[in-house]
């Protein structure tokens, strides 16, 4: 809310400079975010946290002042002389909805001039923002900045037969709105009306037919108590915010209804020439009660950690117009003031105290106990999985998690359910959440190589968002991208994988998503029979020039089959013997089946088997391939003898022979 | 045909000898063992021997082979450690840049919640995830924020459904710690969350926040202003100095934001703290007693205090990065300065 500095002087006294004022304020929570000299005055941002409505007013602000710097507020004058007419005589309103309207107060002042407001009043609406437009507008303009409580003033002629009824609007009935805007209203809003049709929307906006103009003779002057949620749906049904709605729906002091009508009737007959009609119409559900609230010294003790005495207390209650209705040891009893619609606890009080002693009067110091905090497992893998990349030149990007609806983002690796989408997106760009992060990453890609920076190696580790029952599984994935050839990224898959302590079964498996991967490169990697993720070459599709390589595995998944705990293996003392064969085969023929063969073999002392190359070339056969290994023979208890090793090797070959027709490659 | 062999051999170690120049030792390498080298020529021999030669000659040639590839390579190392002062008077110049391995880097975002998560792991607090997918409940009501409230204005939110949000603060991992788990509680929760912000320099629509919460009989005000300061002074520095404003959680009761002195002006204003010596870095406050009430704790008994902060924030701060949008465009040049 904007303060104008001079303003504020007005209703007590105090010697603070504009720039000690904000800092006065700031330190008791109304942040002041701005000061701006104008004219020959200053122009105060203050900004007002949702809870205190009571501060949308510079009486309300100028109360927070004397709070911090002690003084006495002046509220000004509302005695006047009225006609003996009696207002009764003049209008006649119906409240017919007690619940969203609680209290309605209206008066009637005859006979005003509309013309300019005078220069001094002008000067400080200007001051805040406000345009003057004629003396009656901006007498509740400047009621309602006053005070916090928003009035509103009618052309009174122009209401049929001389009566309000505050009701529910009926379906689909219109109004044309101060700004000339119509509006169409539905059953459940608050409307003001008179005996044909609505003249106001309650507490948001005023209508035009019947609003104030140059011609203007006879004034109705509303101000009411609105339900505040009410109003609140209603602004945002309808679309719109206004000063009044703003702070309705935050709540204004039913305790001010009285102060506010009275200075505007007052300030009409004597900056617009107008005479008062006797009395006021005031329909009232209730009479408020104004809360009572026990305040614990011990329990202010125990929440702020000071030996805060009660005097101190209660005198700061004090100067926040608290009243104090009893005080004995340990306990103070405190009335609250209507205003204060934000107390209501005995916590609310602890923080008012708290608010006006100073938070940088509390010492910073702990008796809290020593505790000792252990790393889950999802923290240690996830470090150890960041420190092996960074180790191997990756860079750890973050991209966002909200996606557009194109194909690509649209991908289904982790589950056949539809992904799921933002309601009330504000961009087509950012509409729903992604099930890869794959798109992502590709993106990221195309965003570096556009900036010049060539052979990218990056990773992610975030979640993906899988259609569940109620709320969707949200998966932990572990994504790459790098600018090389599949085995490479292929190999450093592997590598972590043992890196991780896992010495699970892996299975490589033909995998397509030609959105994604490039076809017949890419594989699904299965751990455990389970799968782990999807591994292959950048589909040709995504429009670069260059070839890179993506993957994607469950993070969750690699988390739960980490194993940490190592054992010590002892180091065997007699020399391995390294024997390298290359064989032809057949095209068909994949490693994988070569590898299990000579597995199968079982021989007690083949402690590796090595690839190192694949030939196809002049000397081989069409169809056929020549695959290069190298074997590795050590035993625990010996050296090996070469007769053995020899054997082994026949062995191995007689095997691979007969099950996969291979032949030894003579160089 | 023997004593051919051991010639071969004493030529050799007279030739390796004179060598001077690494390309001299490169093409005495070609000429005994290339292809078609003088040892190569050997072999060719071996079919053209009687057949009980064969045998022995083949030996001795793949000693030869052996041992001529031996002076080779020991001549070839020791030129080349030689070669450039000795042979051109060229200087070694250790000024030369040295060859960069390729480093990676963690993302500026992971290195602050890592960093922050060390500071309150030393404080004994363990740290725990919560969905980004969430029930309304535990985003709104369960924090005091009820329906038709204008707080709600605060915490705009994307839907997916009715009544299913993206969270919009990591305070919901509060709420679901406590409802499976009885004080004490010390806990951080870093995480995502989301908003339907515009963007532009200082506004993302997902970004990430820490959020603190330790429950426990008797904890106080002056406890976490004294957390929050070892905070502070661990990761932005012994000299900072800390300001606590009041302010408004629905909930914290008492709330307040915390600013430290602004390190680019140290003080003395500047256009990053507009020119108040300050900048905010975290909002924080006792447990509302609602809160407590939703999770079933007995408030008479227990208090405990709640703290969230913007980990884009932060990083910008402390390393004076003006633009939220650099952290999500993954430029390589960008995220390897940290
Ligand atoms: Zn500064």
């Amino acid at each position: 809310m904007k303060i104008s500095y001079n303003w504020l002087k007005e209703y007590a006294y105090f010697y603070l400079s504009p720039e000690e004022l904000a800092d006065k304020l700031t330190n008791a929570g109304l942040v002041v975010a701005d000061i701006k000299p104008v004219e020959d005055d200053y122009c105060l941002e203050v900004e007002v946290t949702s809870n205190r409505p009571d501060c949308l007013g510079i009486i309300g602000i100028t109360r927070e002042v004397i709070a911090a710097v002690g003084g006495e507020l002046h509220i000004p004058d509302t005695d006047f002389e009225t006609l003996s007419a009696k207002v009764t005589k003049f209008i006649d309103v119906t409240v017919e909805d007690p619940v969203l309207c609680p209290h309605y107060t209206a008066r009637v002042v005859r006979h005003v001039t509309v013309r300019p407001s005078p220069e001094w009043m002008q000067k400080k609406l200007r001051c805040i923002g406000i345009r003057p437009v004629n003396n009656i507008v901006d007498i509740t303009n400047y009621v309602m900045m006053e005070t916090g409580q928003p009035i509103h003033a009618f052309d009174l002629d122009k209401i049929s037969d001389q009566k309000i009824v505050v009701r529910r609007a009926l379906d689909g009935e219109m109004i044309v709105v101060i700004n000339g805007v119509k509006r169409a209203l539905f059953h459940d809003m608050l409307v003001i009306a008179d005996s044909k049709r609505p003249v106001a929307i309650a507490g948001v906006m005023g209508g035009k037919e019947t609003e104030v103009s140059d011609s203007t003779r006879n004034i109705l002057l509303e101000c009411a108590l609105f339900e505040p949620g009410h109003v609140r749906r209603t602004s945002k049904e309808l679309g719109v915010f206004t000063d009044s709605s703003y702070r309705f729906e935050r709540g204004t002091d039913p305790g001010g209804i009285e102060l506010a009508s009275k200075r505007a009737v007052k300030l009409m007959k004597e900056l617009a020439d107008g005479e008062i009609v006797s009395g006021v119409i005031d329909i009232k559900q209730r009479e408020y009660e104004k809360k009572r609230i026990p305040l614990r010294i011990e329990r202010l003790q125990k929440i702020l950690g000071i030996e805060i005495k009660r005097d101190i207390a209660s005198d700061i209650l004090k100067r926040l117009q608290f009243t104090i209705v009893n005080e004995i040891d340990n306990f103070i009893d405190v009335v609250v003031p209507g205003f204060r619609g934000d107390i209501y606890r005995e916590i609310d009080l602890i923080e008012e105290i708290a608010r006006i002693y100073g938070y940088n009067n509390i010492p910073a110091k702990t008796s809290i106990c020593v505790r000792g905090s252990i790393k889950s497992k999802y923290e240690a893998v996830e470090d150890c999985i960041r420190q092996f990349f960074i180790g191997l030149g990756f860079y750890e990007v973050k991209t966002f998690s909200i996606v557009d609806v194109s194909p690509l983002q649209s991908v289904k690796l982790w589950s056949e359910q539809e992904a799921l989408d933002i309601a009330n997106p504000l961009r087509q760009e950012e509409s729903r959440m992604r099930t890869s992060l794959l798109p992502s990453l590709i993106n990221a890609r195309r965003y570096n190589v556009n900036h010049g920076n060539e052979s990218i190696k990056i990773f992610e580790i975030a979640r993906v968002y899988l259609a569940g029952n109620k709320l969707p599984h949200e998966k932990t994935c572990l994504s790459l991208l790098i600018d090389a050839d599949f085995f490479t990224l292929k190999g450093i898959i592997e590598s972590l994988v043992l890196y991780l302590g896992i010495s699970l079964k892996r299975e490589w498996i033909p995998f397509s998503e030609p959105k994604l991967f490039r076809d017949e490169r890419a594989a699904k990697i299965q751990l455990d029979d389970k799968t782990l993720g999807y591994l292959g070459e950048a589909s040709r599709e995504l429009g670069f020039k260059t070839s890179f390589c993506l993957s994607e595995l469950d993070m969750d998944f690699l988390v739960e089959k980490s194993n940490f705990e190592k054992r010590y293996h002892p180091l065997s003392p007699y020399p391995p013997v390294f024997r390298d064969l290359a064989i032809i085969v057949d095209e068909e023929v994949s490693w994988t089946s070569i590898e299990k063969c000579i597995t199968a073999t079982h021989i007690s002392f083949l402690k590796g088997v090595n690839f190192f190359d694949v030939y196809r070339g002049k000397q081989i056969t069409a169809g056929k391939k020549s695959v290069a290994f190298s074997l590795c023979f050590q035993a625990e208890d010996r050296t090996l003898k070469s007769e053995e090793v020899e054997t082994a090797e026949w062995t191995i070959l007689d095997v691979l022979h007969t099950t996969l027709d291979a032949e030894l490659r003579k160089l | 045909m023997f004593k051919k062999t051991e010639k071969v051999k004493k030529d050799l170690q007279e030739e390796i000898r004179a060598v001077t120049t690494l390309t001299d030792a490169e093409q005495l390498k070609i000429k005994y063992l290339g292809r078609k080298g003088i040892i190569q020529d050997f072999m060719k021999l071996i079919p053209t021997l009687p057949a009980e030669q064969r045998a022995a000659f083949g030996q001795q040639i793949n000693a030869l082979k052996a041992e001529a590839a031996n002076f080779i390579e020991d001549a070839i190392g020791k030129l080349s450690r030689e070669a450039i002062p000795k042979v051109n008077n060229e200087i070694f110049d250790i000024t030369l840049p040295g060859k960069l391995p390729v480093t990676g880097k963690k993302h500026p975002l992971t290195q602050t919640i890592d960093d922050v998560k060390e500071v309150f792991a030393r404080l004994g607090f363990d740290v725990v995830y919560g969905p980004e997918v969430e029930l309304e409940y535990y985003n709104f009501e369960a924090l005091n924020i009820p329906a038709d409230h204008p707080s709600r204005t605060d915490f705009d939110t994307f839907y997916i459904k009715n009544d299913i949000l993206l969270r919009s603060q990591t305070s919901t991992v509060q709420i679901r710690v406590m409802e499976k788990q009885k004080p004490p509680i010390r806990i951080i929760a870093p995480g995502k969350v989301y908003r339907p912000d515009t963007v532009d320099a200082r506004h993302s629509f997902m970004f990430h926040q820490i959020e603190g919460l330790l429950v426990d009989e008797g904890v106080s005000f002056a406890d976490l202003k004294e957390v929050l300061n070892q905070f502070i002074k661990t990761y932005f520095g012994k000299d900072v100095r800390m300001r606590f404003r009041p302010s408004f959680f629905p909930f914290t009761e008492p709330s307040a934001e915390v600013d430290i002195s602004c390190s680019l002006c140290s003080g003395k204003g500047c256009s990053v703290c507009s020119y108040s010596g300050w900048v905010e870095i975290l909002g924080a406050g006792m447990v509302d007693p609602h809160v407590f009430k939703a999770v079933h704790y007995d408030t008479e008994k227990y208090t405990g205090f709640a703290f969230g902060m913007g980990v884009e924030r932060i990083t910008m701060l402390k390393h004076g990065i003006s633009d939220i949008r650099l952290f999500y465009e993954n430029d390589i040049r960008f995220l390897s300065q940290f």
